[in-house]
């Protein structure tokens, strides 16, 4: 996550949204890297929707 | 869906491509987005050089350019021409049949029967089903495909979404019976619920042009466009793509009773380099079997990309000789298809500018 967002760590509470490298591609990529680790399809409104990476997490767990 | 048909074949392949190239760098200060970040687009997405027409110029002018320089140059002549399917998202008119236009502009025999079919990413597959089929029937000896996608007048200059990965082009393609056997088998389906995935929403009856339609609007992400333009929602897209197209080799495989590993060429639609490395992954192709330089070098033109992906790769080698090739196509619709069929010695595989 933190290489997708262009940061060296990034933490539970942090908004997805708020990142500067933050933008469609961004999101797309989430997408791909959710399907390729975890086998888990979202959408980009999921991602919205969860907007912390701790929200993140607990959607890709409870879609597992 | 399957389908199997036997002792038919592709015999030549031309691709039409507008002479007019317009790079990424040319049109990033459009966008609504740092440098930075349109650079980070254009290095996962692939994006560098496209081909678009110029002004006024349609997908019925690079057919009769192709087919021109088809019938002058002795691969084809005009009595022989049984059927003409035209598979496009850009027709000239609302009526009469863009097809009919052409076999006029011709003057090709009246003994034929020209088809329009609206079809997009999927729509060279879908094509070549159509061709099959009518190869079935006794007075149809010969049919000409031809898949044109002019869709860049369609799209917002200022849409980030989807103005750096649209081409337009055309391809022309030869169908006829084949003396030797062969046996080609495709899978397809589609779901119209996911209709609205990709989509122009203005221009038809349910939306007519009108000065509403053609107002500019900032969507989420910061593009704008208009309901005249062309819409794709990525996300929906590339999931679709991902869920739905490995399942569909598999079937299409076994419908063939063939193995990836006799699979010379997986010449796949490229909506872009990103998500078709995604999908040979998922698939378990190696990258190097699955061309992916299409969308790079000319943009992605729609039904077009996968004859496109066989002349600038393949080109006259396949003029030589046989290739075990896996096509598939997936997109508007949504419709996606597969089809294993060989391919080769061609008359012709080539591709020119207009």
């Amino acid at each position: 996550m933190a290489e997708l967002l262009e940061v060296d760590s990034v933490n539970a509470q942090d908004e997805i949204t708020s990142f500067d490298a933050w933008d469609s591609l961004t999101s797309l990529s989430i997408i791909a890297l959710v399907d390729d680790e975890y086998s888990v399809t979202i959408s980009a409104q999921d991602i919205l929707n969860a907007k912390t990476v701790e929200g993140l997490y607990q959607l890709i767990q409870s879609k597992k | 869906m399957n389908f199997t048909f036997s002792d038919k074949k592709i015999s030549g392949i031309l691709t039409i491509l507008p002479g007019n190239e317009v790079t990424f760098e040319d049109e990033m200060g459009n966008y609504n987005f740092s440098e930075a970040k349109s650079l980070k687009l254009k290095v996962a997405m692939g994006f560098n050089k496209k081909r678009i027409v110029k002004e006024g110029v349609t997908g019925s002018d690079l057919c009769l350019h192709g087919l021109n320089y088809l019938l002058n140059n002795n691969h084809l002549s005009k009595d022989e021409i049984d059927a003409l399917i035209l598979v496009t998202q850009s027709a000239d008119y609302i009526m009469p049949p863009t097809s009919n236009v052409i076999q006029g502009a011709l003057g090709l025999k009246h003994d034929m029967i020209c088809l329009d079919i609206n079809q997009g990413c999927a729509g060279y597959l879908v094509g070549l089903l159509q061709a099959f089929m009518l190869l079935d029937q006794q007075a149809i000896s010969k049919v000409v495909l031809l898949n044109a996608d002019v869709l860049s007048p369609k799209v917002s200059k200022r849409d980030r979404n989807s103005n750096p990965l649209i081409g337009d082009a055309a391809s022309i393609t030869i169908i006829e019976r084949s003396s030797t056997p062969t046996t080609i088998s495709c899978s397809l389906k589609m779901n119209g619920q996911g209709a609205f995935a990709l989509q122009i929403p203005a221009g038809g009856a349910k939306l007519p042009n009108s000065a509403e339609t053609a107002v500019l609007e900032e969507d989420a992400s910061g593009n704008y466009r208009s309901k005249d333009h062309l819409v794709m929602k990525g996300d929906e897209v590339f999931n679709f793509v991902q869920t739905e197209v490995p399942p569909l080799i598999e079937d299409v495989f076994a419908l063939a009773k063939v193995s990836k590993d006799e699979i010379d060429y997986f010449m796949f639609h490229q909506p872009n380099r990103f998500m078709l490395q995604k999908l040979a992954d998922k698939i378990g192709v190696s990258r190097d079997k699955m061309p992916s330089n299409i969308v790079e070098n000319f943009g992605n033109s729609s039904g077009v990309t996968i004859p496109l992906a066989i002349t600038f790769n393949l080109g006259s080698e396949i003029e030589k000789r046989n290739f075990k090739l896996c096509l598939s196509g997936f997109g508007v619709g949504l419709t996606w298809a597969a089809m294993v069929t060989d391919v080769g010695p061609l008359g012709f595989c080539k591709q020119i500018d207009y």
